[in-house]
């Protein structure tokens, strides 16, 4: 059984619980063993290494070399952990010079970070080591072909150096659920989650042209893996009644929802009530 | 026996084509109306693409000699060339497979045969000069409108006697087989495009002239300094497509002169201390693999502004004061540049337009134009008459040198 | 720039020229030896960046035009400007780029100088505050919701105190410290 170190960040245990439950469930019936990582925090996410580069190289540097004590892979659902600790871990491993004076801080907390684990994505994991034919084995409840537009969001596509993300994962993830990918031509684009704090009215205006770019091409749901997109698509569609007197109606899933209801489970088990768009008209396409 | 071969223009292109064609066994008439031959390329100093001028006579390494010299001396070892410099063309007459060439030789004063190049002469009259060190042929040049008392001096003195003063032009009619136009191009003197203040202000000059500062065998030794005051040069600025995709002037892209400002852009900036350059440009166009000239010259921290210079003013030091329109930033910017250098447009040699008539070849933008523009047979432009190099418009070395095989290539296959 | 100098008499002429001489040649040297700025000086303005950018219609200053502001030395009007702190940090601009240059990674360089002169926007320096006294963005508030999905209510493992420490002990520290 494959054991991985878990970073859950800051974002989806205070603000999609629902995502966690899902995605702890699913990957204990894939055979995953998930372990919560001890002593660590936040990321610090993009806006961190905007005004604090050195510190956000520390902070990430030190949860990397927590879990190189036991030599596992970190796992998180989150791209903006995901973003921050893998381009954490690229930099450090090429400019050993900064690496050296982000140990001295380290040794302060008593670590040491070498670079011998692996940060990945929670979905890359599933895909790579359980393997999609294997996964297909568990789909008790197939989707009936229902449209879901995949929003990867920006962190866990690019720089692609960095992330080193194969977009197909996350397309064969879906679809082995039975869903069809919708394409639509705006899926590279962001969400607007980082321009919040300094520019609300934007970020809404790219959270629109995002779902319009979906509906338009067809997409009934919208799934996504990173909570600060999932709350951009799934929250802004109740400000953009208010500002734009407009109605999208997509309900958007984190990932491992839609894995879980494939997988047979109940809709309580993967926190289904608690996305904003009510997500339960996914259960009408489930095929007993 | 054939007739020989004429080659007008004793260039790249011209040297290529008699060189080559010598080795073949046919006789040539190689004349050049200068009386040091090599062209432009003479005052290049590093000629791109291999910043030395090297690459075109690659296949003439067996050659001996070294550099710049090694071709040129072939010019003189080869039996079958007859080269005359300080020689025009009069009158062309007969037809093609025969024509009849009526040359002028300007009047001898340095016998080359003779010339020691002691310098002797050059130290006590200006009228003398040595060209280049590596010069072809190995002798000084005399300018008669210098004459002055040292020059009759020299003429006293000169150790070998290679000097006349008195001596007069003559006159040569040949027979020829085929002519083979090589009379390159010629670097416009933008004196009309006001704006830039070229020919009124000292520190304005063009990029050839610009070579000339920079080439250690050059009349400055390669220091660059500002013409006005010969102070160091610190601050330089070009300017792209001056005369060149205008229609005032000449409505073509003169092709290479953004590889060799960015050439000399790199000189500078890598090779003179605390060297600044900026480049105007409204396109770099650094076509295939020049790329790297531009790529070099950004990482050189040469400063490119995309846009055009609104004015230049000259302030009472020689320092000059130009604003620029960067049209990327939709901003003026103001520079204060120890020398402004024009990359001006590249015309059609004087005296072409003649030839073109007397034989009735095709133009192409004043340049002379392929004989059939549809046929790939761009060196072809008459019945017996081909055309390599510049002066087919403006060429870099290798090119040259490639037409100037293509035309022997031709001439050969007419001679089997 | 100009501003603070005596002007005397009538503008000489109806356009003001930035003034080369007063910008900061150094500027351009100073964000080349950041973090993944070493390709700077390869930008030839193509604007692929621009043309890549989904917000850049709403700035005044475009992608490709900050880089050149970098290139030309506008030290003051890149750092003080609005547009690197909207940057959405998506990467587009920085994947397009036919020269490499890591123009996303530059503007986080932009951010990092320009908040080490004290140049952040409320918000943000805001979320530096929440690193510095909770150690995390967001704080599980809504216990319930967790247990009703049978989670822990405190996320497992979690410990603010290392975070805490060492963001105290770098720029964030210096900021948030700063403002009281």
């Amino acid at each position: 059984m494959p054991s991985y170190n878990l970073y859950m960040g800051c974002s989806v245990p205070a603000n999609y619980p629902n995502y966690e439950a899902a995605m702890v469930r699913v990957a204990e019936a894939l055979g995953m063993e998930l372990n919560y990582m001890e002593g660590v925090a936040c990321c610090g996410s993009p806006n961190l290494r905007a005004f604090d580069y050195f510190g956000w190289l520390v902070v990430n540097a030190g949860t990397i070399a927590i879990a190189e004590k036991n030599g596992y892979d970190i796992v998180t659902p989150c791209n903006g952990c995901f973003g921050s600790l893998k381009d954490v871990l690229t930099h450090l491993k090429h400019h050993k010079e900064d690496l050296e004076k982000v140990n001295v801080e380290l040794k302060k907390h008593g670590l040491e970070m070498k670079g011998t684990v692996k940060v990945r994505h929670i979905v890359e994991a599933m895909y790579t080591d359980i393997g999609i034919e294997e996964i297909r084995k568990k789909i008790i409840k197939p989707l009936d072909g229902v449209g879901i537009a995949i929003h990867y969001g920006c962190h866990l596509l690019r720089p692609i150096e960095v992330t080193e993300f194969n977009p197909e994962v996350l397309q064969k993830m879906v679809e082995v659920t039975g869903a069809e990918v919708i394409d639509y031509p705006l899926w590279k684009q962001c969400c607007g989650a980082t321009v919040l704090p300094v520019n609300e009215e934007l970020a809404i205006r790219l959270a629109r042209d995002k779902l319009k770019s979906m509906k338009e091409a067809g997409a009934t749901f919208v799934t996504v893996v990173c909570p600060a997109c999932g709350n951009q698509l799934d929250l802004q569609q109740i400000g953009l009644k208010d500002s734009y007197g407009e109605v999208y109606d997509l309900p958007v899933l984190l990932y491992p929802q839609i894995l879980g209801l494939a997988m047979g489970m109940n809709e309580e088990a993967v926190g289904l009530e608690m996305n904003r768009v009510p997500a339960d008209p996914i259960l009408e396409h489930l095929t007993e | 026996m054939s007739d020989p071969v004429l080659v007008i223009g004793a260039g790249v292109a011209g040297m290529t084509a008699a060189v080559e064609l010598a080795d073949n066994g046919v006789q040539v008439v190689l004349v050049d109306r200068k009386s040091t031959i090599g062209g432009n390329a003479l005052n290049l100093y590093k000629a791109f693409p291999t910043d030395d001028c090297f690459y075109c006579f690659e296949g003439n390494r067996w050659r001996p000699g070294i550099r710049k010299c090694f071709y040129r001396s072939a010019m003189i070892d080869q039996p079958n060339i007859e080269l005359m410099t300080n020689t025009i063309i009069q009158d062309i007459s007969g037809t093609p497979s025969k024509f009849t060439v009526k040359l002028v030789i300007g009047p001898q004063y340095v016998d080359p045969k003779k010339c020691i190049m002691c310098g002797l002469c050059v130290e006590v009259s200006e009228a003398f000069a040595l060209e280049s060190p590596q010069c072809q042929p190995q002798a000084v040049t005399y300018d008669p409108s210098k004459l002055d008392e040292g020059a009759k001096k020299a003429e006293q003195d000169c150790p070998t006697k290679a000097i006349s003063l008195d001596a007069n032009p003559s006159e040569k009619t040949i027979t020829v087989s085929d002519i083979v136009l090589a009379t390159g191009y010629h670097e416009m003197q933008p004196v009309a495009v006001d704006e830039y203040g070229y020919g009124v202000l000292q520190n304005v000059i063009t990029q050839l002239e610009l070579a000339r500062i920079l080439d250690p065998n050059g009349p400055l030794g390669g220091r660059l300094v500002r013409p006005s005051d010969g102070r160091e040069a610190k601050r330089i600025m070009m300017i792209q497509c001056v005369g060149s995709r205008d229609e005032n002037y000449y409505p073509f892209c003169s092709k290479i002169c953004c590889v060799f400002a960015l050439k000399h852009a790199n000189i500078i900036a890598n090779e003179r201390a605390d060297g600044r350059v900026s480049v105007v440009y409204m396109d770099i166009r650094t076509y295939d693999r020049h790329e790297r000239y531009y790529r070099e010259a950004r990482e050189a921290g040469v400063e490119f502004v995309r846009g055009r210079i609104s004015r230049v003013v000259s302030t009472e030091d020689d320092t000059l004061e130009i604003t620029v329109y960067d049209s990327l930033l939709d901003k003026y910017l103001r520079f204060s540049i120890d020398l402004l250098v024009l990359s001006s447009a590249l015309e059609p040699p004087e005296g072409l337009d003649e030839i073109i008539k007397t034989l009735g070849l095709k133009t192409a933008s004043g340049y002379v134009g392929p004989a059939d523009a549809a046929s790939e047979d761009e060196v072809v432009v008459g019945e017996h008459v081909y055309a390599c190099g510049g002066v087919l418009g403006p060429a870099e070395i290798p090119e040259s040198v490639n037409q100037a095989r293509a035309v022997v290539s031709k001439i050969l296959q007419g001679r089997k | 720039m100009t501003e603070t100098e005596e002007r005397t008499g009538p503008p000489e002429t109806l356009i003001e020229p930035i003034d080369m001489s007063k910008l900061d040649p150094k500027f351009r040297k100073e964000i080349h030896s950041m973090p993944n700025a070493e390709e700077l000086s390869a930008c030839f303005a193509c604007t692929t960046c621009t043309a890549a950018c989904p917000i850049a219609n709403q700035w005044n200053y475009k992608p490709h035009q900050l880089i050149r502001m970098i290139l030309l030395g506008m030290r003051e009007e890149v750092l003080s400007s609005k547009e690197i702190w909207e940057c959405l940090t998506c990467f587009q601009c920085q994947e397009r780029c036919p020269q490499k240059v890591k123009v996303t990674d530059i503007f986080f360089d932009c951010k990092n100088l320009a908040a080490e002169e004290g140049i952040i926007p409320p918000n943000v320096l805001a979320l530096g505050k929440s690193l510095i006294e909770k150690g995390q963005l967001y704080e599980v508030l809504n216990d319930w919701e967790r247990e009703d999905l049978d989670l822990e209510a405190e996320v497992p493992g979690l410990n603010t105190d290392t975070i805490k420490e060492i963001l105290r002990g770098t720029r964030t520290g210096r900021l948030v410290g700063g403002e009281k």
